[in-house]
């Protein structure tokens, strides 16, 4: 096929089209970075509504995939599987969250945390982080902060070791012990365990929760804390 | 075939400068202000380093409205189409590369994306088969243009054909 052929001398014109494009790209560019920078420091700042509750002495059960587990022992079990950067398990904390916390609290059922990272990088270090909190006998406080700032934007940097133990610090949680536990890794290798432990229990994403060995299916499309506490008391 | 196109050549041109810049313009317009979305979209491929990815996804969107403006409004055509066909290339290459290591996702091409529930595995396979297609189909639109870049409504006008 022939081509048709350019018009000649409108060679300035197109270097400042080239020149144009390119600047509406790198603005644009810039803008979203900006913006979502801002996001993720807004979150930070916000999170003085945390108040640490006394804390609550864990244990890591390696029976049953290395989670954390509270009041081991009742004849409810709960487990809970979840990855700090799973947009859902935001949704699923900020329903059911409270509740959770008050079955731990109130004694009322054994309550199994399996934090997952199968989302990158930034899921493994907040998993680290949440088993140093355990530590620190403040897993509770540790995981509502984390879903209180969780980015949109899965590992977008944000949560670097050095975000994750000033969330620790906003909320309370100032011990030398916690910031050099997440700076150091310490925790690698139960984060690894429960990540190695999803298929033996049949887990392929999050969040999924059983409730004595059962797997729990919601059939409201939400949440619904009414349908999950009913489900809990009925078991 | 060849008096067919010399006869319709500038409507073809046109449809071909709407349809392509239409698509490039509703995906960017759609995509230009979650860029949160948009990155994780990008990142979902799993085919780069996820800053890299996240970059592109910022600028990906951007892009596709510049060029789809250029080409609806007949500005710089051959270029406009040359990129827009190497663009439409690029997102084959990687709906197949997603396809082929069996990942299920959405492809977020006119928003949303990320990883979908694997009970919808089938459909998401006869998703990247049809957005293939159509990305062919808007491949084959930007080969046209470069060819012949100038039609009617147009700012760019073709040069008095010089006939050897």
């Amino acid at each position: 096929m022939a081509k048709q052929q350019v018009k000649s001398g409108d060679n300035v014109t197109r270097w400042i089209v080239i020149a144009m494009v390119l600047l509406v790209v790198a603005s644009g560019v810039f803008f979203s970075m900006i913006s979502q920078n801002n996001k993720e420091n807004e979150s930070l700042a916000a999170l003085g509504g945390i108040k640490l509750k006394p804390a609550i002495t864990s244990t890591i059960d390696p029976e049953n995939g290395s989670a954390i587990v509270f009041n081991a022992g009742l004849p409810k079990v709960i487990d809970v599987w979840e990855d700090p950067q799973c947009p859902v398990c935001k949704n699923f904390e900020d329903a059911f969250g409270d509740y959770l916390d008050s079955l731990v609290r109130e004694k009322k059922a054994t309550v199994r945390f399996h934090v997952l990272s199968f989302l990158g990088d930034e899921s493994v270090r907040a998993a680290n982080a949440s088993f140093c909190a355990a530590d620190e006998g403040q897993y509770l406080d540790f995981h509502k902060a984390l879903y209180a700032v969780q980015s949109p934007l899965e590992n977008s940097g944000f949560w670097s070791n050095e975000t994750l133990v000033a969330i620790g610090a906003k909320i309370g949680i100032k011990s030398e012990k916690f910031t050099k536990c997440v700076n150091d890794g310490e925790k690698v290798d139960v984060v690894k365990a429960n990540y190695d432990s999803m298929p033996k229990f049949g887990v392929q994403g999050t969040p999924t929760v059983f409730i004595n060995g059962k797997l729990w299916e919601r059939t409201n499309p939400n949440f619904d804390l009414g349908e999950f506490s009913a489900a809990v008391e009925a078991n | 075939m060849k008096k067919l196109n010399d006869r319709f050549q500038p409507v073809i041109t046109l449809l071909a400068r709407l349809i392509l810049g239409g698509v490039l313009l509703a995906a960017g317009g759609l995509k230009v202000f979650k860029p949160t979305d948009s990155a994780n979209a990008v990142a979902a491929y799993k085919l780069m380093p996820t800053e890299l990815a996240h970059l592109i996804g910022y600028a990906l969107p951007w892009l596709e409205v510049a060029i789809g403006l250029l080409l609806i409004v007949g500005f710089m055509v051959r270029p406009a189409a040359v990129l827009s066909g190497l663009i439409m290339i690029v997102f084959i290459g990687a709906i197949a590369s997603v396809w082929a290591r069996g990942m299920l996702i959405d492809c977020g091409c006119f928003g949303g994306g990320g990883e979908i529930d694997p009970s919808l595995a089938s459909e998401v396979r006869m998703n990247y088969f049809i957005e293939i297609m159509r990305d062919l189909g808007l491949a084959l639109a930007a080969l046209y243009l470069y060819f012949f870049p100038y039609g009617k409504l147009s700012i760019e006008k073709a040069a008095p054909s010089t006939k050897e």
